[in-house]
């Protein structure tokens, strides 16, 4: 998969004011800054920086992350639902890289 | 040497002994931790309190650093509590993430997987509403680092 190719999963039912658990899977190398052993030149870092979880276009977190995240990160977080909505991850990285993935939740 | 002083000398030492271990760093912590929480959080260790409230899941072994999952979980209302923060004492960078959290989340919960390069302890930090900082410590043994 391409970097920033990710996976976002959500109940499709919940109850009114039910916690759910967001979970999310994003494709990223998420490595450190370090040295090539080969010819001893610097890599720069390449990691996740920032992401942020919107419902219904409000914000509810945002989580802050380095090279201390494994690669390929995955992550769940909490999130109360009083009406339907759409969840939305929107994601970046240190090259620039932005990308953003939505799901749906029904509440009854 | 009599025995009024004999006495008194090792009221003194024995009081020296368990006293002694309270002065030190609590837990152990290092010198990069203590200089990432200054930048972080403003706060050093000893200012932060451990508790029960806050709940820390990670394995006791983990087989690769590279991958070891953790769990913050807190009985604490959201309401109460700001934001959230991971460390590793002695990773290079002891910083892991940290959680912008509103009422919105309706719990305190984080999980994730993150990289150690050696046996640490794992800390779990909560900013509460009202300023205060309480965290969470579990000691995790790495066999084969995964930094770097």
């Amino acid at each position: 998969m391409a970097v920033g190719a990710g996976i976002l999963r959500v109940p499709k039912e919940a109850k009114k004011g039910e916690v759910v658990r967001v979970q999310m899977v994003i494709t990223h190398p998420m490595s450190p800054p370090r040295k090539d052993p080969a010819t001893g030149q610097e890599v720069p870092p390449h990691t996740l920086t920032k992401l942020e979880l919107f419902y219904n276009n409000r914000l509810v977190s945002t989580v802050n992350m380095g090279a201390g995240i494994s690669a390929n990160p995955f992550m769940a977080i909490a999130l109360k639902v009083e009406e339907s909505g759409v969840v939305r991850i929107a994601y970046e990285d240190n090259k620039g890289g932005k990308w953003d993935r939505t799901a749906e939740i029904k509440v009854t | 040497m009599d025995r009024r002083t004999f006495i008194a000398l090792s009221a003194v030492a024995v009081m020296g002994l368990t006293l002694a271990p309270t002065l030190q760093p609590a837990f152990g912590s290092t010198p990069r931790l203590e200089e990432e929480l200054q930048k972080r959080l403003g706060v050093r260790l000893a200012q932060i309190k451990e508790v029960g409230e806050v709940k820390l899941t990670a394995p006791t072994i983990a087989e690769s650093g590279a991958n070891v999952p953790i769990t913050v979980e807190s009985d604490i209302p959201i309401d109460r509590v700001e934001h959230l923060w991971v460390f590793v004492d002695k990773n290079p960078v002891p910083w892991i993430a940290d959680v912008k959290l509103t009422p919105m989340n309706g719990q305190v919960y984080f999980s994730t997987r993150i990289k150690m390069g050696e046996t640490s302890n794992v800390r779990a930090i909560l900013k509460l509403k009202d300023g205060s900082y309480v965290m969470a410590t579990k000691e995790v043994k790495v066999t084969a680092g995964g930094c770097g």
